[in-house]
């Protein structure tokens, strides 16, 4: 916020106007001088603006504010559909798609059951609530947020960090969000739309934009910063974390990969063209490019539907999908990779049977490989996926090895009375999010980021130990 | 070896002299006036050359689809077959990392005498690309005339007197080395006596230049009157400058000294952008922009493009503009990765390459390099992010 009680402009926004710091042109330079003056700003106006704000009052404005950016006639939306495409490479279908999905989420419901399940009491950060007695000693406990939180937040796409700016304002912290070069468009219209409905709020928040590894910079930072988190790859992690003071909090969302497996029941009769269509909806959200996005989909052999089967349908819908709601245009450089990568599986496919693709033609719009080597492959995302038989869960997690310990999220087609035993084999192999497959990339408001509770690891407790 | 393949490898051999004569046997070239022969340019006016490659082209894919099987079977997946194709832009490309994963050879196992693989991370599996004498001969014959006419085209005499140091390790430490091999034909054929392979091979297959050594090779160099002609890699050169930037160390080359660099970094050492890896060479080195060559080549192609000719002024005024040309006897195409056809001019695609004196092995090479067509050239713009995917057991099918 570079000015407080800056004049609203925002109703029919061409532009939006200069509050935050990535508002400023490109060519202005920021200096660790303007940095420490922002702050201190910052937390002057936490100070008076948003200590004093109760958990209901805030969970209001997010929720508003997240009512109006499913509004068609919104300008944020608007500005956002608009001009996303250019400055975040997602096509319009793809953003609405991605932003309704992300701002639905935002029920008092939803809060609320966020709140009890990382802090045992929706009102803890308002007050003392009771804990259950230990040693015979009745216990009350209060949470308390930093007060001055400094969050960095990768490329690629933006629902973690509007998470990560709204469990900050849950904790009522001064916030300074550093986004990586060239992602800060979505933080910033988000920051807009908090500022636009709430203008004190608003000033407790600062979104920025430079190359990560600015050190003079982001020395301030952390010398100010009660918690820092960032998001990224883990050399950019190990980065930060070694420059943080040891008394100020990190907390580290490292790379992440995911994947599905398809119990072959799950595909026994009419059900498996749904599955088919679920696992497209995988591959297209956000054109597959977060940590939750499918890399691979494991599927059982020995049901009445194989592998290739499976592999022929899911092109059929991607190809569909692609009609309705196109992937768009990629850089030369990622269309190469694809390309390249198709090379490489053609010549595969034309020596073995083990390996087969299908591919949308004239373009990299889609690709998926069969391949009957079932370990684990990165894919190079953009809607290109691969699909392998195995046995069952176990031979999956086996050729998954490799990234065992950094898989976030597995997407599941079973049958009901398989569910629970394959989400504890799973469980006990490090994954921490197993859902349907369909909604790989649509984790509810409380999910646990990487199995950690992403709001009760920002806040800080203090126990009231009664008489 | 079967005659049909050696006969075409005497005739493209043939078709290679045809198309520059004078460089056939030594390096000097007749441009009477000094002026530069602009690459690439010059030699299209030579008339038939383009049937001759046409015929050449054809009758080689065919040859290459009976003789080379692992060929053959991507040409059948694409339901390809001689027959059917009219023009050498038809013939059917294999992706470089095929050579990774398939035996693309013409060569019967018992003819084989070298293998070149590609340089990269020790983690991933190189290229094969099999050669015989015959096929060794070829190559020479297509590397000789092109690096001539771009390193060398400025020496007005045969008389010149000049050092040659060399960055990579010799090729006894590198036998499967194409650079070092081509290196040590340059070598040979320029026949200078005071030559040195400065480079080493570590234990782990990672190669060195010893700054001390080569520091000292340019004081020498710097104190005579002959010029130094200096062949390397991008990485040497960037370990090199490191170190004489740490030393404290700037050399002033006699006047016509000259440095040929090739090859991307792959992680051998910190990636330099050209112009600013060329500002250090003339910084450094004493060597201006004019005298400072590009080479474009790999272990799957038997000839190599240059960005330039040595001497050439215009160069210093266009530092960016660096044009890479093959020599006559290869075609390219900028294709896009996206639809498959060629870019129009200006735009950027994959770099396909149309080797005729890939003889023994396949003419038609889909690389993973991205360029922007210029005319019958490219620029090199970088390569496709590519992390080798796992698995295929096809080595051992």
């Amino acid at each position: 916020m570079l000015i407080i009680n800056h004049p609203s402009q925002i109703k029919n926004p061409v532009t939006l106007p200069n509050y935050f710091l990535a508002d400023l042109p490109s060519t202005a330079t920021l200096s660790p001088a303007l940095l420490e003056e922002a702050c201190l700003t910052l937390k002057r106006n936490r100070a008076q603006y948003l200590v004093t704000r109760s958990t209901e009052q805030l969970v209001r404005v997010l929720v508003g504010v997240a009512e109006g950016w499913r509004q068609a006639d919104n300008p944020f939306r608007k500005l956002a559909l608009a001009e996303g495409p250019g400055q975040m490479g997602f096509p319009r279908a793809t953003l609405e798609k991605g932003l309704d999905q992300l701002f639905q989420q935002f029920t008092p419901e939803n809060f609320d059951a966020l709140l009890r399940q990382e802090l045992g009491d929706a009102r803890a950060l308002d007050q003392f609530c009771p804990s259950p007695p230990s040693g015979g000693v009745p216990r009350h406990a209060r949470a308390v947020g930093p007060e001055f939180l400094v969050q960095f937040t990768a490329g690629n796409i933006p629902n973690p960090a509007v998470m990560s700016v709204t469990l900050g304002l849950l904790t009522r912290s001064a916030q300074f969000v550093k986004c990586a070069s060239g992602a800060a468009f979505l933080p910033r219209l988000f920051a807009h739309s908090i500022y636009e409905a709430d203008r004190k709020l608003g000033a407790c928040l600062e979104v920025a934009e430079w190359p990560g590894g600015s050190t003079e910079l982001e020395r301030v930072l952390f010398a100010h910063a009660d918690c820092v988190t960032a998001t990224g790859n883990d050399e950019t992690l190990a980065a930060i974390r070694t420059r943080v003071p040891l008394k100020t909090r990190f907390v580290g969302y490292g790379h992440r990969v995911s994947f599905s497996f398809l119990a072959g029941e799950a595909l026994a009769g009419f059900g498996a063209n749904e599955v088919a269509g679920r696992v497209a909806d995988d591959v297209i959200a956000w054109n597959q490019l977060g940590c939750l996005s499918p890399h691979v989909i494991y599927v059982q052999t020995g049901a009445a539907r194989s592998a290739e089967w499976l592999a022929e349908r899911l092109a059929d819908e991607l190809a569909r999908r692609e009609t309705a709601a196109p992937r768009g245009e990629l850089p030369a450089t990622l269309a190469a990779t694809i390309a390249s990568r198709r090379a490489i599986y053609e010549v595969r496919a034309a020596h073995s049977p083990e390996t087969r693709m299908w591919h949308s033609r004239d373009s990299t719009a889609w690709t998926v490989v069969y391949e009957a080597d079932p370990r684990f492959q990165t894919s190079c995302l953009h809607r290109f996926v691969y699909l392998k038989p195995v046995k069952d869960l176990g031979e999956a997690l086996r050729s998954a090895d490799a990234v065992q310990g950094q898989v976030s999220t597995v997407g599941l087609a079973a049958p009901d009375h398989q569910v629970k035993e394959l989400a504890g084999q799973l469980a006990r192999w490090g994954v921490t999010r197993v859902c349907p497959v369909g909604r790989m990339q649509h984790p509810p408001l409380a999910w646990r980021h990487d199995g950690r509770p992403a709001l009760g690891d920002l806040i800080t407790w203090t126990d009231l130990e009664m008489r | 070896m079967t005659s049909e393949l050696s006969n075409i490898a005497a005739r493209v051999r043939e078709f290679i002299s045809s198309c520059i004569p004078e460089a056939a046997n030594n390096f000097s070239l007749p441009a009477a006036d000094g002026s530069i022969i602009k690459a690439g340019h010059a030699e299209k006016a030579h008339a038939g050359e383009e049937a001759s490659f046409q015929s050449l082209a054809l009758e080689l894919f065919a040859l290459q689809f009976t003789h080379n099987a692992a060929y053959r079977r991507i040409c059948e997946a694409r339901s390809i077959a001689p027959a059917a194709v009219m023009h050498w832009s038809q013939i059917p490309a294999v992706p470089t990392a095929a050579f990774k994963e398939l035996e693309l050879s013409c060569l019967p196992a018992t003819e084989r005498t070298a293998v070149f693989h590609s340089s990269g991370t020790t983690a991933q599996r190189p290229s094969r690309h099999f050669h015989s004498a015959e096929s060794l001969a070829v190559y020479e014959a297509s590397l000789w005339p092109w690096f001539v006419r771009h390193a060398m085209a400025d020496f007005k005499s045969q008389n010149v007197d000049f050092n040659l140091a060399i960055l990579t390790p010799p090729p006894r430490q590198a036998p499967h080395s194409s650079l070092a091999y081509m290196f040590a034909v340059v070598r040979r054929r320029l026949n200078t006596p005071a030559t040195v392979f400065l480079g080493a091979t570590a234990n782990d297959g990672t190669w060195s230049v010893d700054g001390e050594s080569v520091a000292r090779t340019l004081r020498r160099a710097s104190e005579a009157a002959r010029p130094l002609v200096l062949l390397g890699t991008a990485f040497a050169f960037v370990h090199l400058l490191d170190y004489l930037a740490q030393s404290e160390m700037r050399f002033r080359l006699p006047v016509c000294s000259r440095v040929l660099e090739t090859g991307g970094y792959k992680g051998r050492s910190r990636a330099l952008p050209k112009r600013e890896l060329h500002a250090l060479m003339t910084q450094r080195l004493g060597v201006p922009a004019s005298h400072i060559v590009c080479e474009y080549g790999m272990s799957e192609l038997s000839s190599q493009a240059y960005d330039g000719s040595c001497g050439d002024d215009s160069r210093i005024a266009h530092p960016a503009s660096r044009v890479f040309h093959f020599p006559p006897w290869v075609r390219i195409q900028i294709i896009s990765p996206e639809t498959g056809r060629e870019v129009g001019e200006g735009e950027t695609g994959l770099l396909r390459v149309f080797d005729l004196a890939n003889v023994f092995s396949v003419m038609a090479i889909q690389t993973e390099d991205l360029g922007v067509r210029h005319g019958d050239g490219f620029e090199l713009i970088g390569r496709a992010e590519l992390a080798e995917p796992r698995g295929c057991s096809l080595l051992t099918a």
